[in-house]
Order: C-alpha cells, then structure tokens, then sequence
C-alpha cells in the first residue's frame, strides 16, 4: 500500500527544523524542493544527525552511501517511504 | 538459549536511548557546536629548514609548484575560500614558520586554523592558530632522521607557555620506546602533546614504514602514556583503535576526502581543497597528506576528519557511541583553539564498527 508522502514530507521538515534550529519556518511552509545543501546549508554532520533522528522514528536504516543522493525533503520522504514499503 | 552478552550485541538501539545517559548527551551537544567546520588546506611555501625523511611534501609533484608570495593573491584566495564556505584552515608544507606574513593574512581572513610547523622559529603570537609542532623522537633521532641538532630543546624553548602549541609526536618504527622520553619531558614543561602515525608516502618502502609488530608496540607505549599523563596526552584509547590497527582508516572507514570519494554533493567530498604553493589545486590528488599511500595511512589528521565523519555507524551502542564522542572530543582539541577536552567516556578498546549493510 502507499504511504501517505505528505506527512512523511511534514514530519522529515519539522525535523529538519528541530535538528537544525531553523527559523522563520514550519514544516508547513518549508518547500519540499528545497535543495539541502545548496540552499539550507546542511552539512554531512547535520545529514548524519537528521538519519539518526529518522532512524528512531521510521526504523529504518540510511546507508552511508545514500546520503549524498538526500538532497531534498521530497527525496527523503521518498526514500523513507520505499524504505518501509520494501519492509512491509 | 542467548547469552546476556550476545543479547546486548544484537540488540538495536535508538539514537535516544544511546544518548541518555547525561554525560553522552552532553558530550554530544558540545562537540556539536562545532559540526559548522569545513577544511581546507594550503601549502604555504616550496622551503624548509629541515629535510625529514620520508616527507610528504617533498615527495610526489606538489614541491615543484611554483610559490606565490604576493599577500593580496592570498587574501584574494583566502576570500574567496570563505565564500564558498570554508570555516577552518589548516596551514601546512614545507614550512609555514617562514612566511609569518602569509600565516597572517589567512589568520585575518579566517580565524580558525591549524598550523603545522616543525617548530624551530616561532610564528608570531597575533597568529591565534593552534600551533601543532612535529616531534619524530629524541633529539638523537631527531639529528638522525631530520638532520637538525637539539630539536626538541629549541621547540620547548620556542613554544613554552604558549597556549597555541602542541606537540605532535610521530611514531615510527625507530622511535616507538622514546616516546616515553618526550613525553615525560614535555609534561615536566607543562605542554600538551597528542600523536600521529607514519603513513608511508607513495613509494616509500624504507626502514619507517609499519609492520603489525610495530603497531602492536605503539599501542602498547600509547596506552602507557595515556594513562600516566592524562593531562599532557590529548589523546583516548578509540583513538590507539583508530590509529594502530592493522587496517589502515580507508579500510576501516571509507576516507571521505576527494582523492578517495567521488562524490561532490556533500562533506569533504565537496568542499575539501588542497592547494598547492601557487595556489592551484588538483581534485585527483586532494587530501589532508597527498602523496601517501592511501592503504598505510593512519595520520592523525586525516583521522580527524575520516573517524569524525562516520558518527552514523557509531551509533549502534552506547560504548561505540562514547568511543566515538571522545574521538571528536580529541580532535577539537588538538585542532581548535580554546576548545577543552573533556575526559574520555570510554576506557575500552571498540572494535572500528563496520559499515551497516
């Protein structure tokens, strides 16, 4: 069955958020296609970070090798949601 | 049946129950403040006062640059460094002591730093870098291995009282026993010293080179003097793991520098930057020691970066997690200055975790 993408894509930017103490935004009004790196400023520490905090809320696992292709909220949603599709 | 122990190695921590304990997540919250670093390094000048054996600068073609003194292409460079996002510098060959005035200009343009200097001539005092000054042995060894005479002495007359200076002792086969010496003379002057491994340069199948007896040795002298003088050796026992084992840290953790990973999106894999003496570049040959072999090298600084950056597959359990933490906890240390070392969370030998499939 399909995950619901736009809550994942929610929460993964209230994350963001939190991890990053991001201001003058809400998961609500945090684009989706937002490049991380380019125009957030994350870095491979706070994307490690950010993992592990995924990790405990979804369960699942993010290889090392993945992080350089989670360059957006929409993409790491994505990622979660195949993730656990490919659980269920 | 299982075991309690196997139990607690299959078992799957969360990040938050790995981070509960109040010394973890403190540790965890203070090196954080400091993921905003991103290196770089620059060799200053084509000339030394000593020629080393078994050198890294003057080995491979990064010698042969033609050196650019001009201060105004430097501040130039510099500028241009902190725009793309550069937060840290690490100022290195041949030897940095003798172009204070280029030190200078990158200290104005960029703050944080490092400066790697055999110490013979002090830099100047306005220059607040973290001063990390080489030792490869007694000053017997030293005549022996850098041609130079009472280096020691001069180093501990030139960087006595300085906040800025330490000392970098690094252990070859030859010297492992007179790290003992050193560090005993060094904590009689109240200075710090941490380590570092020769990694052999590109080639180089001399009498410096490891064998897994002489890292066996180090462990052993490192452990030793971690225990007797832990307010002089910034050190932990992750990282005698990290440094001494027989697998060199490409193995053990994938070097996230250029010269070892492709990837440009994100980490050093993007940002990293060796320039050479005319202030040019190369991606093919970008690391914190180019020209080593990549499959010796165990040096201090490119764990620093390489152990520093793999915190996801420390995460497995608290005593890895802790290993890890003190491993960063040394790395600011030794590199950031006025950054205190905390002491190490864990006093057990961790097994470098592997990468999670």
């Amino acid at each position: 069955m399909e995950k619901d993408i736009s809550g994942t894509t929610l929460r993964i930017a209230q994350i963001l958020i939190d991890e990053l103490k991001l201001e003058d935004v809400t998961p609500e009004t945090f684009d989706p296609d937002l490049d991380l790196v380019d125009e957030v400023g994350v870095d491979s520490m706070d994307l490690a970070t950010v993992a592990l905090v995924l990790r405990d809320e979804y369960g699942i696992r993010i290889d090392e090798d993945d992080y350089p292709k989670l360059t957006t909220v929409r993409i790491i949603a994505e990622y979660i949601n195949n993730k656990l599709d490919s659980d269920d | 049946m299982t075991s309690p122990a196997l139990e607690e190695k299959q078992k799957k921590y969360k990040f938050s129950e790995i981070t509960a304990e109040p010394a973890v997540r403190d540790k965890f919250k203070k090196v954080r403040e400091y993921f905003f670093l991103r290196e770089s390094t620059y060799d200053m000048t084509n000339r030394c006062n000593v020629r080393c054996e078994g050198c890294y600068y003057f080995t491979g073609d990064k010698q042969f640059a033609t050196e650019n003194s001009a201060e105004d292409d430097w501040r130039a460079l510099l500028e241009g460094e902190k725009k793309r996002g550069i937060t840290f510098v690490v100022l290195a060959g041949a030897e940095p002591s003798l172009v204070p005035h280029l030190c200078g200009v990158c200290y104005e343009t960029i703050p944080l730093g490092a400066i790697a200097t055999n110490g013979l001539q002090h830099l100047p005092r306005q220059i607040d870098y973290r001063i990390h000054i080489s030792v490869w042995g007694n000053d017997q060894t030293s005549l022996k291995i850098r041609k130079a005479k009472d280096m020691l002495a001069r180093q501990i007359a030139n960087y006595q009282n300085d906040p800025r200076a330490i000392f970098v002792y690094t252990f070859n086969p030859v010297n492992i026993d007179e790290a003992r010496e050193v560090t005993s003379l060094l904590a009689r002057h109240g200075l710090q010293i941490t380590f570092n491994m020769f990694s052999a340069p590109l080639g180089y199948n001399g009498p410096l080179r490891h064998t897994p007896e002489t890292l066996n040795q180090t462990r052993e002298v490192m452990t030793e003097l971690l225990r007797q003088y832990p307010e002089t050796v910034v050190y932990s026992p992750y990282n005698i793991v990290a440094h001494t084992s027989e697998k060199g840290l490409h193995d053990l953790y994938s070097c996230s520098y250029p010269r070892m990973n492709t990837s440009t999106n994100i980490g050093l894999g993007r940002s990293f930057r060796q320039y050479r003496t005319d202030l040019n570049w190369d991606r093919q040959a970008a690391c914190c020691v180019p020209d080593t072999d990549c499959a010796d090298c165990r040096h201090y600084a490119a764990g620093s970066a390489v152990v520093t950056a793999r915190m996801y597959r420390h995460a497995v359990n608290p005593e890895t997690f802790k290993a890890w933490l003190d491993y960063v906890d040394t790395y600011l240390a030794v590199w950031v200055r006025g950054y205190d070392k905390g002491q190490n969370l864990c006093d057990q030998f961790i097994e470098p975790p592997p990468k999670e499939i």
